[in-house]
């Protein structure tokens, strides 16, 4: 147990230094949604509701989240492409210790995001510094896991050219179907129920809701987690396969 | 004392049939070549002795220990260098270092003694300090290998070490592992006939699955009538072919 344990450190903190020392993962998961939450407010903020701080801001943690499906994806499509997992499979080293190693990398990354936005949008309009930003900090966490999840499993299954691709169905499908830049009451109400199926508006609800202090966190919040832990599980047993394939 | 030793060793995939039914003994210390042509299944028979691979039928020991029943032992004792360079690309040469040897359970201090060991052999301290992914491909590739080392491995497999490296990096390589005769079994797959001719004590020919030669080069020469590793190869499994 002590050797499982220090190895996952061991393989988080490598992982950790190889995505920081990535210039591009910085700029997407930091500058790039940092940039948007302080354009978008300035520009569009009085317009519709989406565009106040206390709907920004959770909507800015939640998509910044989902870079992390591309992010892990490629770590993993890359030390699968290199033969660097085949190398370390030959230690005692087992898939579930991987898998915990770049699921663990990703969540100061997250913390790192939730805390940045959550604090400049508080700057911003300072109405959303309360109690209610610990809490909606603490959900941004979980929801992390569910984008963190879904890129284990593409990097257990798309190689180093494809994972971009794979990865912006992710990052799509949260700019799309979590409803955070754009009314959703006035869609069909076949389209609504689709967004309320998938785990994107749902995630993004969850941080909203958690921020603001009214609304429902709960359900959504399970709802994400029923996904995450498919998926997760969906992961480890792609993930083994594909170790002995590879 | 055996090395490496496989009875009827067998791989088996859906469709195809990878390793049929490999009888090979290797002794302690040996550098012993793997030589055949793509898909001769030289790859699948160094990753069922390295217990990465589930052989589907036969048996294969690594210095006694069973590759299927004692994977845990088998791995203290073997280490493998694949013939993709894999090396933590962000990471420098002394992180790598210390990554694998922290990965592989050693301390503070005989992580210290890892790395002078590695620096010795591999020339690799003035390069300390670079990330990998920086470094040329030559480099790249010794770092590689000499991760392989950090484990102090008793059985090391190379496979296509020299791959894709131009000649001067080739030859620099081929002195480390010349280096490495004696001090521990060494397994080199090759698609370079010259390769194998200068470093092995031992060379195998492996045509579709089967082990058509194993010996000394010199006893190679005197099965085909040849005078090089890379005619006798030709003839032996050119011969392989005209037999089926």
């Amino acid at each position: 147990m002590r050797e499982s344990v220090s190895r996952i450190i061991t393989l988080t903190r490598r992982n950790i230094k190889e995505i920081l020392r990535d210039p591009l993962s910085l700029v997407f998961m930091i500058a790039l949604p940092l940039l948007m939450e302080i354009l978008f407010y300035y520009l569009f903020h009085g317009l519709t509701c989406q565009f106040e701080m206390k709907y920004l801001a959770p909507g800015i943690v939640v998509f910044s989240q989902s870079f992390l499906t591309l992010f892990a994806g490629l770590l993993i499509a890359v030390d699968r492409s290199s033969s660097f997992l085949t190398r370390l499979y030959v230690s005692k080293a087992r898939p579930f210790e991987f898998i915990s190693s770049y699921m663990l990398a990703m969540l100061p990354l997250t913390l790192v995001q939730s805390v940045l936005f959550f604090t400049v949008g508080g700057i911003i309009d300072s109405s959303i510094f309360s109690v209610g930003m610990v809490w909606a900090i603490l959900i941004s966490l979980v929801t992390s896991l569910l984008f963190i999840s879904f890129g284990v499993l593409f990097g257990s299954v798309c190689n180093e050219k494809s994972i971009g691709g794979v990865s912006s169905i992710i990052i799509t499908g949260q700019s799309v179907l979590s409803g955070m830049w754009f009314p959703v009451e006035g869609l069909s109400g076949g389209f609504i129920k689709v967004m309320n199926v998938l785990p994107f508006k749902n995630a993004t609800e969850a941080v909203q809701n958690a921020l603001s202090g009214s609304g429902d966190v709960l359900v959504p919040t399970l709802i994400v987690l029923g996904y995450t832990v498919v998926i997760f599980a969906l992961s480890v047993f792609i993930f083994g396969k594909k170790m002995k394939a590879d | 004392m055996t090395a490496i030793e496989t009875k009827a060793l067998r791989k088996e995939y859906k469709e195809t049939v990878a390793v049929k039914g490999l009888d090979l003994c290797i002794e302690e210390g040996e550098l012993y070549s793997l030589l055949g042509v793509n898909g001769a299944g030289k790859t699948t028979t160094v990753k069922m002795l390295c217990s990465l691979t589930a052989p589907t039928g036969g048996e294969a020991y690594i210095l006694g220990h069973s590759v299927t029943e004692e994977k845990c032992r088998v791995k203290e004792l073997v280490d493998i260098s694949m013939q993709e360079t894999a090396v933590g690309r962000k990471l420098t040469v002394e992180e790598n270092i210390e990554f694998y040897a922290k990965l592989n359970g050693q301390r503070k201090e005989e992580i210290e003694k890892t790395k002078k060991y590695v620096y010795s052999v591999f020339g690799l301290e003035k390069e300390a300090k670079k990330q990998a992914g920086k470094l040329s491909g030559g480099w790249q590739r010794k770092l590689s290998i000499a991760l392989a080392l950090v484990t102090k491995p008793k059985v090391l497999f190379l496979d296509e070490p020299t791959l894709g490296l131009d000649v001067i990096a080739r030859r620099e390589l081929w002195k480390t592992i010349s280096a490495l005769k004696g001090k521990m079994t060494v397994i080199l797959t090759t698609h370079y006939m010259e390769e194998a001719e200068a470093l092995s004590d031992r060379i195998g020919v492996m045509k579709d699955g089967e082990l058509l030669f194993s010996g000394t080069k010199e006893e190679m020469y005197e099965k085909t009538g040849k005078s090089s590793v890379e005619d006798a190869f030709i003839e032996i499994v050119a011969g392989g072919e005209e037999n089926a």
